[in-house]
């Protein structure tokens, strides 16, 4: 049974009521203002949510994905093979293609010469990773970070792949991991919605891909799971402001005589719906205050600020999502998606990359610091990458050094993650000496997402739901936890 | 995941004493726990054992007998549900769905009281049955669905609830029928109506309005998948909405369900089809369409008819066929086979796949059907002509203006190449008759102002007036997307994995689901593989028009069982099968499965009428209850599926807006047209397309048309709706629930605020002067009630605290005041104005005002 149905939603709304009485009406305003920022990460409320979840102790409580869209360059950034320098310019021996097809754009080129690394590698750290210099800040905090340099997909285009990667499926539809998420802990948090999500892209905006609304979709649960995205300009969230004239004080005067009046009713008439509609509105009136309170910088110091770098003030900008997500997450926000473009480098390696990289190593790595340094790195999981990784060989004509570029690359590619319950200063598997696929620990997208769900607790064979007569769930029928990066 | 306390509850349960019921209480667990490997699907089957057909599950082979009728201990079935040893017990261990304790109980019982077998339900066509004879001494039955309904009733010691107030009542059933509520006249008519037909009468009037058709046509957009645009990147215009009137048009004359099918399956195949049914075979264009760069348009084509497949299947059998897509079905006996027989019936459109095929708007794709008249063609042929001619003129003017040599281009002359910015493109390379009309409006100034030679600045007006005029007249071309037969069919293989590129060997031919075709019926048996010399076997072939037939056909048990469940859901708020999408095993039994057959084979008796099926179910005592529910009741069947009471719940967001609009008395109640683009917050479809669309909002009475006709972009959809289908596949029900997102809609969007603005004019302009007067008939306008004592109360005394509160903010009085685009009388006081909008928004938010009681 669908248990947040309007129609369903008796037990859980008890449940609901019970804890959370004292939030309606006229006491809403001076007790819910008064609650101070990080005050919900204590051993904590929990709002909505299914009763047999978690199904053991999670290491995390929230997540914080840093969704690199259109495919990092694993080559590139952190998976070092000298090897491509080496051989430079020579072409990939065809046994290690073995035939495996590539996007449009090069599926048809016959001549794959090998691409040595754009920008020098050096390790790092106590853990000695091999980061490339490109990314100098987040070199700095390679001992928070577990690396995993195994992960392959299924996927060839950016669009499926992102799906596949957050949804479990390759088709548009399915609910994503943030909705299973918030369909099956709750929020920690009544002030502000369980999955929030937050998309930037890179100034020149050198790709055209969409974020797509299903990315952060519901699929089949209740559309209430779906992600909230905070829109990048104007009021974060649609319809916040009350209409120009209508103060805070004339809009709490109206919402208690709604409540009072929306009580006869539901005294009269006995819908528990009506219990749960005054209590929307009054989340609706806290978020009034709550998303500006969360927007309003002037509180956070100078030094914190510069680590995210000079666009953090921006309204839009990856280093203000970032900022953001160290904020939501404070609040006691259990999903949120920053989602960044501009990493399809097909024809600007060269030139691009660089700029990609600038634009996003300091705002990722100090969120991690910051996280941190607040001690809230332990039980927030944090992960940094993108739907696959690109071509070992180069896309383009090995003369035209300005055009270089990479093709997509699904067969193998990195990503890190931070905190909650994985082993900081890891890496874990392995690629050929080509970078072209894995060797050692191989992690499928479903493994990845079966192991997301375990450090939150969760058995992903368990979380189902049961829509057009079959239990659904995240990791389809796949995915085994992997264990060797749990700490 | 069910509370064991909801079981009482469930049909079937709990009736020990009863005889055991197959296909509602064993197949259910048979498929649940057990087809997953023991199934249709032949590809998991494991041990060949398959307990789906009766030959499976009553088998004996190698002296083992799976169902031994009458003895359980003889069954090994019994055994293995009741084993203790890991490698015996079924389901393993390891199975993620495990049998309960009563579920085994159920089955050996039903094993030992000898194991009566049946077909799934849904699969036997419906056979009328007799009306249950109620008690004589309940007078609540109105009609032979109460009998039904209270029959169940009576079983579990329940009855009807009495009848709603007669006010509540009408505002249910004009929200209904028509989407809109009933105005306070309205109310007054049928209150004043002693009559004892008085409510008939009303819906009668009702099913008679044009906005009937609007309503309902709402629900078929959604599993249509109706969007003017085409969806994934660039997302392109297209026209459909030629096609959405047709819908409306359909509705409104009550055009059998049947006829109403096959003219959108097959209209373009009827003989000698008319305009209106080739418009109406748009229906399966209306899918989304792929034409991203790099696209490979067999893909887009493949995937295209896949959606027309399942969306057919979902619509008109109410089955998922898409896992059929990649292998047999898991639950229901839907073969990959079956499911390529349908896609051979798709793929016979000459749509390629390739975008762009249909000139004009970037998203039309051909076939097209053109709908321009005579007189709309020929006024495009004279604004061509006219502005050609006057383009010469303009030209003969600049070769004395900008000197060149004889015979060069404008561009060569360097008094020309002295032109700022965009002049040199827009103006400059561009001739004469070429020139559009942002390039004009930019040469204009320049030529009036900066650079001034009147003369020259008069022909570029009159140039701009000519260009305008030019492409209004192309506006009025409109051609929608339609469908059409390849007079050479295409061959259709079975694929494998639903991969485009990965035909199998097996080809197959046009046909009903092999478990729907009857012997001896004249459809075709549905595939055969290739032959050893990989030669094909021919045979007759179901076309387009014979599906769209079978469909509305005795011999598909399911058309009229699904139609009427969708109208029960609209009306009742749940389906009497609960998943209207899945009416397959393991979808959810009917709670009145006589009932439902009994409207099915009504429906079809009646000549497939939709408005007569309408009526009867609005004029049922079930339907006409009170939705008061007792603490007791509620506990014990909180999902009303009893339907011991009448169904409350919250109207859908698009109805919230037409009710706003028509409370307000915006509404511009034109019928059809072109879509329109109310109010809008900045920026949606820029930060969606990456700024390559940018919104323009209407003004005028295109912002106060129902919510039917506002454009809906399918990658970005209009921000004011809230729980609503995708419009990006079939959907055949919307989701309901409850969030502070929705709350902030209707307090905040600028529709709403306007609304309340207006209506606030209209209570003043409207009630007689004095505040109980004026508070009542707001009341009335937003509930169809007066208020109660403790309600006016409340009102008064909110009224009179605004009032202080814009009295002491004047200037925030005049905004409020102010808000949207229609006109506020100059003579009404702001701050009286800004306090009843308050009080106004106040009511648009009541819960009795966002909820059908």
């Amino acid at each position: 049974m669908p248990p947040f149905q309007e129609s369903s939603a008796l037990f859980t709304r008890r449940q609901f009521f019970g804890r959370s009485a004292l939030g309606l009406g006229t006491a809403a305003l001076a007790t819910l203002l008064g609650r101070e920022a990080g005050a919900a990460t204590g051993p904590s409320r929990r709002f909505g949510g299914l009763p047999a979840l978690p199904h053991f102790a999670p290491r995390a409580k929230r997540v914080i994905y840093l969704y690199q869209n259109g495919a990092p360059s694993h080559v590139d950034l952190f998976d070092h093979k000298p090897k491509l320098r080496e051989l430079h310019g020579v072409q990939i021996p065809d046994s290690v293609v073995g035939g495996r097809r590539f996007s449009t754009m090069t599926g048809g080129q016959t001549a794959r010469p090998l691409l040595g690394a754009i920008a020098n590698f050096s390790r790092h750290g106590r853990c000695g990773a091999w980061v490339s210099d490109f990314l100098p800040r987040t070199a700095e905090i390679v001992d928070d970070l577990c690396f995993i340099k195994s992960m392959h997909t299924e996927a060839v285009n950016h669009a499926p792949a992102i799906t596949f990667f957050l949804t479990g499926s390759e088709m548009a539809g399915r609910p994503s991991l943030g909705a299973w998420l918030s369909y099956g802990l709750g929020s920690e948090t009544d002030n502000l919605p369980a999955f929030v999500v937050m998309t930037s892209r890179d100034k020149e905006e050198s790709c055209g891909q969409i974020f797509y609304d299903f990315y952060w979709g519901s699929g089949f649960l209740p559309t209430k799971y779906q992600g909230v995205a905070f829109r990048g300009r104007g009021d974060p969230v649609l319809y916040l402001s009350n209409p120009a004239g209508l103060s805070r004080e004339v809009r709490r005067g109206l919402l208690d005589d709604l409540a009072q009046l929306n009580e006869i009713k539901r005294d009269d008439f006995g819908d528990p719906e009506i219990t749960t509609r005054i209590a929307q509105y009054e989340m609706a009136y806290r978020m009034q205050a709550s998303v500006p309170e969360l927007t309003d910088l002037s509180r956070e110091s100078e030094t914190t600020l510069a680590m995210y770098g000079p666009e953090v003030r921006r309204q839009g900008t990856y280093a203000y999502n970032c900022l953001m997500a160290r904020r939501l997450a404070e609040r006691g926000v259990r999903f949120i998606q920053v989602m960044h473009a501009g990493w399809d480098q097909h024809r600007n390696l060269n030139s691009q990359l660089r700029i990609q990289c600038q634009d996003t190593d300091a705002p990722s790595a100090a969120l991690v610091r910051d996280l941190k340094q607040r001690g809230l790195l332990d039980d927030t999981l944090v992960i940094w990458g993108g739907e696959f990784g690109r071509t070992p060989f180069l896309q383009g004509k090995i003369e035209e050094v300005k055009q270089w570029g990479r093709d997509h690359h699904p067969y193998v590619f990195s990503l890190w993650m931070a905190g909650g319950g994985v082993r900081p200063g890891l890496t874990h598997g392995a690629s050929d000496e080509f970078g072209f696929k894995p060797i050692e620990g191989k992690v499928h997208v479903h493994d990845f997402q079966a192991t997301i769900l375990h450090l939150l607790g969760v058995d992903h064979e368990r979380l189902t739901y049961k829509f057009q007569g079959r239990n659904f769930r995240l990791t389809d029928v796949h995915g085994q936890v992997v264990r060797e990066v749990l700490a | 995941m069910r509370p064991h306390w909801l079981l009482a509850l469930l049909p079937g349960a709990a009736l020990a004493a009863e005889s055991i019921d197959f296909n509602r209480q064993i197949l259910p667990i048979l498929s649940d726990a057990c087809f997953r490997c023991h199934g249709p699907d032949e590809g998991s089957r494991e041990a060949r054992l398959r307990l789906d057909q009766r030959e499976g599950l009553f088998r004996t082979r190698h002296d083992i007998t799976v169902v031994a009728p009458g003895r359980p201990e003889a069954s090994e079935l019994v055994l293995r549900v009741t084993s203790t040893e890991a490698d015996e017990v079924m389901p393993p261990p390891k199975a993620v769905r495990q049998l309960t304790a009563a579920e085994i109980d159920l089955l050996r019982r039903w094993v030992a009281s000898g194991a009566p077998w049946n077909r799934h339900w849904s699969f036997e066509p419906p056979v009328r049955p007799a009306v249950p004879a109620v008690a004589a001494s309940t007078t609540a039955a109105r009609n032979p669905i109460d009998a039904f309904v209270l029959a169940r009733l009576h079983r579990e010691g329940l009855s009807l609830s009495p009848e709603a107030a007669p006010a509540t009542l009408l505002r249910r059933v004009s929200l209904d029928l028509t989407g809109l509520p009933p105005t306070p006249a309205d109310v007054d008519a049928f209150l004043a109506d002693s009559a004892p037909d008085r409510y008939e009468r009303a819906v009668d009037r009702l099913l008679a309005s044009p906005r009937y058709g609007e309503r309902w046509a709402w629900d078929w957009l959604d599993l249509a998948r109706y969007a003017d645009t085409s969806g994934y990147q660039g997302d392109p215009e297209r026209t459909m909405w030629p096609w959405r009137d047709w819908v409306v048009q359909a509705l409104n004359a009550n055009l059998p369900y049947d006829q109403f099918t096959i003219a959108q399956l097959a209209g373009d195949l009827l003989p000698e089809a008319t305009r209106e049914q080739r418009i109406a075979s748009g229906f399966h264009r209306n899918n989304m369409f792929n034409g991203e760069g790099g696209r490979i348009a067999e893909e887009t084509r493949v995937e295209n008819v896949f959606d027309r497949v399942e969306t057919t299947a979902t619509v008109w059998m109410g089955l998922t066929f898409a896992c059929a897509r990649c292998h047999d079905h898991k639950y229901d006996p839907i073969s990959l086979t079956d499911y390529y027989s349908l896609f051979d019936v798709f793929n016979q459109m000459s749509e390629t796949g390739a975008a762009g095929a249909g000139g004009g708007r970037g998203g039309q794709v051909a076939p097209l059907l053109d709908l321009t008249t005579d007189e709309e063609r020929a006024a495009v042929k004279r604004a061509n002509a006219e502005l050609e001619a006057f383009a010469r003129d303009v030209d003969a003017f600049e070769r004395r203006k900008f000197p060149r040599p004889e015979g060069r281009p404008l561009a060569e002359s360097p008094a020309a190449q002295r032109l700022p910015g965009n002049l040199l493109v827009t103006h400059v390379r561009t001739a004469p008759a070429r020139r559009g009309i942002d390039g004009l409006l930019e040469a204009l100034p320049y030529f009036q102002e900066t650079d001034p030679d009147p003369e020259y600045a008069a022909l570029l007006q009159r140039q701009i007036d000519l260009v305008r005029a030019r492409d209004a007249a192309n506006a009025a071309i409109t051609r929608v997307m339609v469908m059409d037969e390849l007079p050479d069919k295409r061959d259709t293989f079975v694929l494998q994995k639903g991969n485009y590129e990965s035909r199998t060997s097996v080809q197959v031919f046009g046909a009903v689901p092999a478990i729907f075709q009857r012997p001896g019926a004249d459809t075709p048996p549905s595939a055969r593989p290739a032959g050893a010399d990989g030669g094909t076997i021919s045979r007759p072939r179901l076309h387009r028009l014979d599906l769209a037939r079978w469909l509305v056909s005795a011999e598909n048990p399911l058309g009229a069982r699904v139609t009427a469940n969708r109208a029960w859901q609209a009306f009742l708020g749940t389906g009497l099968v609960k998943t209207p999408e899945d009416f397959g095993a393991q979808g959810e039994r009917p709670s009145h499965p006589e009932l439902l057959d009994w409207l099915a084979t009504t429906f079809v008796e009646g000549g497939w009428n939709l408005k007569a099926l309408h009526r009867l179910i609005v004029t049922s005592a079930t339907y006409r209850q009170s939705s008061r529910v007792t603490p007791d009741l509620r506990e014990r069947d909180p999902e009303n599926r009893l339907l011991a009471r009448g169904p409350r719940h919250r109207l859908p967001s698009w109805m919230l807006r037409d009710q706003a609009l028509a409370v307000s008395g915006l509404l511009v109640d034109r019928l059809g047209g072109y879509p329109v683009k109310p109010y809008q917050p900045a920026g949606i479809w820029e930060e969606a397309t990456f700024r390559k669309k940018a919104y323009v909002q209407d003004h005028g009475d295109a912002l106060y048309r129902r919510s039917l006709y506002v454009f809906w972009r399918r990658i970005a959809g209009p921000t004011t709706f809230f729980d609503a289908g995708s419009r990006q596949v079939c959907t055949v029900k919307v989701p309901r629930t409850n969030t502070p997102l929705h709350a902030l809609v209707t307090l905040n969007d600028p529709a709403f605020v306007e609304a309340a603005r207006v209506m606030a004019q209209r209570v003043l302009a409207e009630a007689p002067a004095g505040d109980s007067a004026q508070l009542t008939y707001a009341f009335r306008l937003a509930t169809a009630r007066p208020p109660s004592p403790a309600e006016a109360a409340i009102l008064a005394e909110r009224l009179r605290r605004l009032r202080d509160q814009f009295a002491a903010a004047p200037e925030a009085a005049r905004q409020l005041a102010a808000a949207g685009e229609a006109p506020r009388p100059a003579d009404l006081s702001p701050i009286e104005h800004a306090a009843w909008t308050s009080l106004c928004s106040l009511l648009l938010n009541l819960d009795e005002v966002l909820s059908r009681e």
